[in-house]
């Protein structure tokens, strides 16, 4: 068996469309790229096809990844140019590298890190931002509510919060943030910038989201790519 | 952030909003001078598992003077937010807003989707009646679908009407706009309508006698024709089909490359409008079928094929198109699908060939409970065949069987309904029989209403009145109680107004217009259909629905879509009629002799059977 590992972009109006069919989006490329898919055993037999982290609707992702179990060996270079041909726009692959069978991309993933654009309220400066920020992390708590299949939930997600930066420039508030990712206590930078904006006069309804990284649980890049040449 | 950005972060699945799919098509508007708008009335799911569309926007957008974008019916959060915001409806490709567009091209699948019409005119900021729109406003224009063969209730709203087929008569219109241009309106749709298939309503008065009855409907200006009849493509072997149809990332109704393999079915159930206008049977060979199966599935990437036709299984070479690509695609793990089976042992074979057994169910449709009124609605399955064919089912290791019946078929009594559940059970015991676990036997039977459609044998006859319907729902749900057993049932309801606006005049308008002002939209949908707005509807317009719906009309009655035709003969449906009544079956042309429908020599066609590469003499 042979693992190939893609990153890709996703982005334009795929953006808009849910993990689940980006799954499917990714089954058909590799069908139309005749790729040699590994299936499942078994009474419904699926491509081993594994992703990282699903991306919530709505957001673009600068650096996903994505798994393909091949029956053959094939060079990753020509994985990545027959699927590249084959994409729908908006799923952009960019880069394959093979990979020794180990952990599930799945399990690496602790962190994401996450950049959120909006429209800076009139009258807001460098001073204001940074205060609002300080204040912000000092919280020892910071609860968030959730609505659950249960019912609405609180949550304290202060400790999901990893680091959270500022930028003011042009008009416009740049806040990046490194969030706790998994299952247990997944942290959302939607609810990070809604909470923030208990401290600072934030319009929550304005800002664009990209998920720029994915990362172990030591903060650091789940696939440094330096020194990887382009695909 | 902009504004579609702002409500599209706050509706349910937005990509049904931005398109992008894989196979869809932008095109580059300043160097293409003839724009059209698909308009699909109902949600993106629904439209896009539409073949009509993908054939449409292969043949517009295969031509370098001409573009074609789609738009759907936005799902009622969208719709909300759009008029909120003032956000005009828009195309998908270029998200341009659809007053921009020369054509807007609807089509016309259902009755209950009239409502998305009016409303996606008006979300569009579009006048709705025709007489309202300038030239600085797109033409309307319906292509094709069924219901196009009655669109008088819709006639104040469209420009132009095409009859039939649409791959050749898109052409026409394309190249009529490109000629006339739409400066000049009148002269447009003067053109318009000299183009064979194509009715232009406003061209055409009704005229009413004093009781109310329908006289006639006559042309009200010189040179359109006084009977428009439809078109249709002669070959379609070497008709253009759409093998890179987009993909949609969204999973739709029918998540799926679909490959039609003929058109027309003469099997002549006398309730089958679909069997009626789209006679004759043309074939396409089985080259055709294998090489646009391969390209489909080469530029799709799905893992299932399905193989689309009124009646699949009546291909004359099916066993051998079935074997093939089976065989072919077993390796790449691409299924082949049948969307229907006919009763028979045959049809079973089949499945078994195609499909993983046990998988899914078996549905078969006998449509009627007894043997008699099968004869009237010349269904040819006989309770024999049809205890056969499950048998073969439930022997090669189905579980599961659903049949599929009509309520309220002409001259239907209580003894015919309860034919149906004696079928069942019937069916449920030849399961037993065969040995299927008895925690795991299950036998669904699904009824829908009766309506009687314009241009086939019952157009004449009346519906089962709601309460009827009811009351034999509540006794099938009766009688089919039990372990194994499953009852299904349409709300009548809504078939109640399919047959209101089947055969519907224009006087009918005005209902659909306050529907769309009450709130009425989606109406297919279960969790929006109103049925007590309509009622207000209709009172508020001072029209009895009843007077439509329950209508019994006679052989020398005016009908309201009389000026339009099919092909087939007036003659041809009075004598099936009469033949229904007096429980005669009539052959099916497709094997035996010819019948005398009247298509093949009003249309100078004959039915091709290209799957063993022969044309029958009509
Ligand atoms: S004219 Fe004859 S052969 Fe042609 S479709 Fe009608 S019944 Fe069949």
């Amino acid at each position: 068996m042979y693992r190939v590992r893609i990153a890709y972009r996703q982005e334009g109006p795929a953006r808009y469309v849910s993990h689940l069919d980006v799954m499917r989006a990714f089954e058909r490329a590799a069908r139309r790229a005749s790729l040699p898919l590994a299936y499942s055993s078994g009474f419904n037999p699926r491509p081993k096809i594994t992703f990282a982290a699903p991306l919530a609707v709505g957001m673009s992702g600068c650096r996903e990844y994505v798994d393909f179990e091949l029956e053959k060996e094939l060079d990753p270079a020509e994985v990545l140019d027959r699927l590249r041909e084959n994409m729908p726009g908006g799923l952009v692959p960019y880069r394959a590298q093979a990979v020794a069978k180990g952990p599930s991309l799945m399990s690496l993933v602790q962190r994401n890190r996450y950049l959120a654009v909006g429209e800076a309220p009139e009258g807001m400066d460098q001073e204001t931002v940074a205060a609002g920020l300080e204040r912000f992390l000092a919280c020892g708590e910071i609860t968030v509510e959730r609505q659950s299949a249960k019912g609405l939930r609180r949550k304290n997600i202060r400790p999901g919060i990893h680091s959270l930066a500022a930028r003011l420039e042009g008009g416009k508030l740049y806040l990046t943030m490194e969030l706790k990712a998994g299952s247990a206590g997944n942290v959302r930078p939607d609810e990070v910038i809604a909470a923030l904006g208990r401290e600072l006069p934030l319009l929550p309804d304005v800002f664009v989201f990209l998920r720029t990284a994915l990362l172990g649980g030591d903060g650091r890049l789940l696939w440094d790519m330096k020194g990887d040449v382009d695909g | 952030m902009t504004l579609l950005e702002r409500i599209l972060a706050r509706v349910e699945k937005p990509a049904r909003y931005v398109g992008g799919e894989l196979n869809a098509i932008v095109k580059d508007w300043r160097r293409v001078p003839v724009r059209i708008a698909f308009a699909f009335p109902d949600v993106y799911e629904v439209g896009m598992s539409h073949l009509g569309l993908h054939i449409l926007y292969h043949v517009v957008n295969s031509r370098d003077d001409a573009l074609m974008e789609r738009v759907f019916a936005p799902w009622t959060d969208m719709e909300g937010e759009m008029r909120a915001h003032g956000l005009p409806l828009f195309s998908l490709e270029s998200q341009r807003p659809l007053r921009d567009f020369d054509v807007i091209a609807f089509t016309l699948q259902y009755e209950l989707s009239y409502t998305n019409v009016l409303n996606m005119l008006d979300l569009a900021g579009i006048p709705l009646e025709s007489q309202d729109r300038c030239s600085e406003m797109p033409l309307v224009v319906v292509a094709g679908g069924p219901c196009a063969y009655n669109p008088e209730p819709l006639a104040p709203f469209l420009d132009a009407v095409f009859l039939g087929e649409g791959e050749e008569a898109v052409h026409d219109l394309v190249d009529t706009l490109r000629r006339y241009g739409r400066a000049d309106r009148e002269r447009l749709l003067r053109a318009l309508a000299q183009i064979p298939g194509v009715y232009v309503p406003r061209f055409y008065r009704a005229e009413y006698a004093a009781d109310g009855r329908l006289e006639r409907v006559v042309p009200r200006v010189d040179g359109v024709p006084v009977r428009v009849s439809k078109r249709l493509v002669r070959d379609l072997d070497r008709a253009p089909f759409p093998v890179r149809p987009i993909v949609p990332y969204l999973e739709t109704v029918h998540d799926r490359a679909v490959l039609e393999v003929f058109r027309g079915c003469t099997r002549g159930c006398r309730f089958c409008q679909a069997g009626a206008i789209y006679r004759p049977v043309r074939e396409k060979s089985l080259e055709t079928l294998l090489a646009q199966a391969e390209e489909l599935v080469r530029h799709t990437g799905y893992n299932e094929l399905s193989l689309a036709s009124l009646s699949t299984t009546d291909y004359s070479a099916i066993k051998k198109l079935l074997e093939t690509l089976v065989e072919r695609y077993r390796d790449e793990r691409v299924s082949v699908s049948l969307p229907s089976l006919r009763v028979d042992a045959f049809a079973v074979e089949l499945a078994r060939a195609v499909q993983e057994v046990r998988k899914s169910g078996l549905t078969f449709a006998p449509e009627a409970g007894s043997q008699r009124l099968r004869n009237v609605i010349n269904k040819q399955v006989a309770e024999e065949d049809l205890l056969r064919t499950v048998e073969a089912a439930f022997r090669a290791g189905w579980l599961r069987v659903k049949l599929y019946f009509m309520l309220g078929l002409p001259g239907e009594t209580i003894d015919d309904v309860e034919g149906i559940a004696k079928l069942a059970r019937l069916v449920l015991a030849k399961g037993r029989e065969c040995g299927v676990p008895k925690g795991r036997l299950s036998v669904t039977v699904s009824t829908s209403s009766f309506v009687p459609k314009p241009h086939t044998p019952f157009q004449w006859e009346p519906q089962a009145p709601l309460e009827v319907l009811r009351e034999r729902q509540r006794f099938l749900q009766d009688r089919l109680k039990g372990k194994g057993l499953v009852y299904r049932w349409h709300d009548p309801e809504t078939s109640f107004l399919e047959a209101v606006f089947a055969r519907g005049d224009r006087r009918l308008a005005p209902v659909l217009r306050r529907a769309v002002e009450l709130g009425c939209r989606l109406d297919g949908w279960r969790e929006c259909f109103q049925f007590d707005r309509w009622l207000q509807a209709f009172t508020a317009v001072g029209v009895e629905p009843g007077a439509y719906a329950y209508r019994k009309y006679r052989y020398e009655d005016v009908l309201p879509w009389d000026h339009l035709g099919t092909g087939v003969d007036r003659d041809f449906l009075v004598a099936e009629h009469v033949r229904a009544l007096a429980g005669e079956i009539t052959q099916d042309c497709r094997d035996e002799a010819c019948v005398g429908c009247g298509v093949c020599p009003n249309l100078d066609i004959v039915p091709r059977l290209l799957g063993v590469g022969k044309d029958v003499p009509g």
